[in-house]
């Protein structure tokens, strides 16, 4: 059984106009989703308490959150990331944060009481966002909250998280888990944000071994990513034998993406989103939650999800994309959108590729070295 | 940044009048290599675990046996650092002299040591990101108000700076490598373009004009 989940509430998550995590992009995906499948019927997750978020965030900075949000913004906000840089205060903010975070428990908990086995939230995965402060656009961190959830129904899980920035908040929250296994595969903390995540980045003390780090360098395209993704992943399931995994399926990585510097296409996508599935299907009886991420070109970011929608269905996504639909929106974002959900325009071919791969994969070989004896695998 | 900054206290010491064998267990039962020697509550030499192996070793021409005293094997006069030192001082002393070690003193009284892991420490503390943050390279022409204005164009955009790193490069030019809060250091690359900076990091992508 294949749950979705979505509410519009999610938009209320709105950094203003000039803000690159727009809300614009799920109303753009919402109605796509609509008019592709006559049957997109999401569930309406209930709104997180503030107990929920205690669970993983500190008492003192909820409530700065809070009173921020109340148009009472403490002195100092910006000690808690909240300033007026990339996550700048608004006005309701608390509210639409937690619609985020009730998002992804739901999701959560549908798998744990074994009401579906596959549950896409189709929001979230804000993996920024650390113990006490704000970062990187993420206020509350619902992925944190949906794995302290699923830890307390004895499950073990493997976070898998294809940003194309370093999951750091969600890596340090469970540093020291070994119930958790967190592998982020990034373009390398050396040249983009948040600058964490190196391949010796694996944990401490019990936890020790069970942070995977994988650091890709600039440029890298589908072939390579492939190639490391399954050698690592694989492992990472061999190895740790979950029985959930946890999917933040940012999109940033395109190589339409305004803030980073990787060069995928929906192809590389694909391949991973399935290859995440049938490692599902192998290892935790096909139990998974998949949230959204980041993802910053509104046309990459939305073909991307919609293909992660049909996919996780098990369906076969449309070839064309809707003309009223991508009409209306060129006309409301002043810009051109593809009209196939799978790239036509592909990035033009990078020089550097086998250095860029050479140096991916000896990072790969570096990390399952490095963790291999943490895990003991048999 | 300075040694008490990076130093560690309080120190494991050792006496002049201790054995080598007894040097050897403290050392091992701390996890640490270098013991200041002390006498009467004053720093009068240091002795590492090299010291102690290469005393003893068969190999080496005159061994001293584990019931030695730490005073004949000790390196005496020692080279100590003060608290207020700049570690890059204290980095070009150890550079200097080949040491790994100092015992950091305050007038007479030993306060710390400074070992070359603090001075790695600083170095990462130095360039690394202590916090979330971009990383942006810009090359300026190693000029009089050069840096400010690079500075005043972050300062504008309500922009922090968490670290800053420069270099001199070839040409009469610097290397600025800046960590800044902010994600969107694309958009800040184009910006520093526009108004004539030279960005080395992120450079433009062509095909997502």
């Amino acid at each position: 059984m294949v749950q979705v989940v979505y509410r519009p509430e999610y938009l209320t998550y709105d950094f203003g106009p000039d803000h690159p995590f727009s809300p614009l992009r799920l109303a753009m995906l919402s109605e796509l989703l609509q008019e592709l499948d006559p049957g997109f019927k999401p569930r309406a997750p209930e709104q997180a308490t503030r107990d929920d978020v205690l669970r993983v965030h500190a008492e003192r900075y909820v409530r700065r959150v809070e009173d921020a949000s109340h148009g009472q913004p403490p002195p100092d906000l910006a000690e808690y990331g909240l300033g007026a840089g990339d996550t700048p205060a608004f006005a309701g903010m608390d509210a639409a944060a937690r619609w985020l975070v009730g998002g992804s428990l739901a999701a959560a908990r549908m798998v744990s009481e074994g009401e579906a086995r596959r549950v896409l939230q189709l929001g979230g995965g804000l993996h920024h966002a650390q113990f006490d402060r704000a970062s990187g656009f993420c206020v509350y961190n619902d992925l944190a909250v949906a794995i302290h959830h699923l830890l307390e129904a004895g499950m073990r899980v493997l976070y898998v998280d294809v940003d194309v920035h370093h999951g750091d908040g969600v890596q340090w929250l469970f540093y020291k888990d070994p119930r958790v296994l967190t592998l982020s595969l990034h373009e390398s903390g050396r040249y983009l944000f948040p600058g964490t995540g190196g391949v010796y980045e694996i944990g401490q003390g019990g936890g020790t071994g069970y942070s995977w780090n994988l650091p890709l360098e600039p440029y890298t395209g589908d072939a390579c990513y492939q190639e490391v993704f399954a050698r690592v992943f694989d492992r990472a399931l061999a190895w740790f034998r979950p029985d959930v995994i946890l999917l933040q399926a940012g999109a940033d990585a395109h190589f339409l993406d305004p803030l980073a510097d990787l060069v995928f296409t929906t192809h590389a996508y694909e391949r991973v989103f399935r290859s995440v599935l049938e490692g599902a299907e192998r290892y935790t009886e096909g139990r998974i939650v998949v949230t959204l991420g980041g993802g910053y070109s509104f046309d990459a970011a939305v073909r991307v999800w919609a293909l992660l929608y049909f996919l996780i269905q098990g369906r076969t996504p449309p070839q064309r994309l809707p003309e009223a639909w991508r009409l209306r929106w060129e006309t409301r974002l002043q810009r051109p959108l593809a009209a196939e959900l799978h790239d036509v325009q592909l990035p033009p071919e990078v020089p550097r590729r086998p250095e860029i791969a050479r140096y991916n994969e000896s990072n790969a070989l570096r990390l399952l070295e490095v963790v291999r004896k943490y895990l003991n695998p048999s | 940044m300075l040694v008490r900054d990076v130093m560690h206290s309080p120190v494991v010491t050792i006496s002049t009048g201790a054995t080598l064998e007894e040097a050897n267990t403290l050392m091992w039962e701390q996890g640490i290599r270098h013991l200041p020697v002390v006498e009467a509550g004053r720093v009068v030499g240091i002795i590492t675990d090299r010291d102690v192996r290469l005393a003893t070793s068969e190999l080496s021409p005159m061994p001293y046996t584990p019931q030695s005293r730490v005073e004949e094997v000790m390196t005496s006069p020692v080279l100590t650092a003060d608290p207020m030192d700049p570690v890059e001082e204290a980095a070009r002393v150890m550079r200097d002299r080949k040491i790994g070690c100092m015992p950091v003193v305050d007038g007479r009284e030993l306060v710390g040591i400074i070992t070359g892991i603090d001075l790695l420490d600083a170095l990462v503390a130095l360039t690394g990101a202590q916090l979330p943050s971009g990383r942006i390279e810009v090359r300026l022409p190693d000029r009089p108000g050069k840096l400010a204005k690079l500075a005043a164009f972050f300062a504008e955009r309500g922009v922090n700076i968490h670290s800053l790193l420069t270099y001199p490069d070839e040409g009469g030019f610097v290397r600025n490598v800046l960590r800044v809060d902010s994600l969107e250091t694309r958009k800040l690359a184009e910006g520093l373009r526009e108004a004539g900076f030279e960005v080395l990091w992120p450079p433009e992508k062509p095909w997502s004009r």
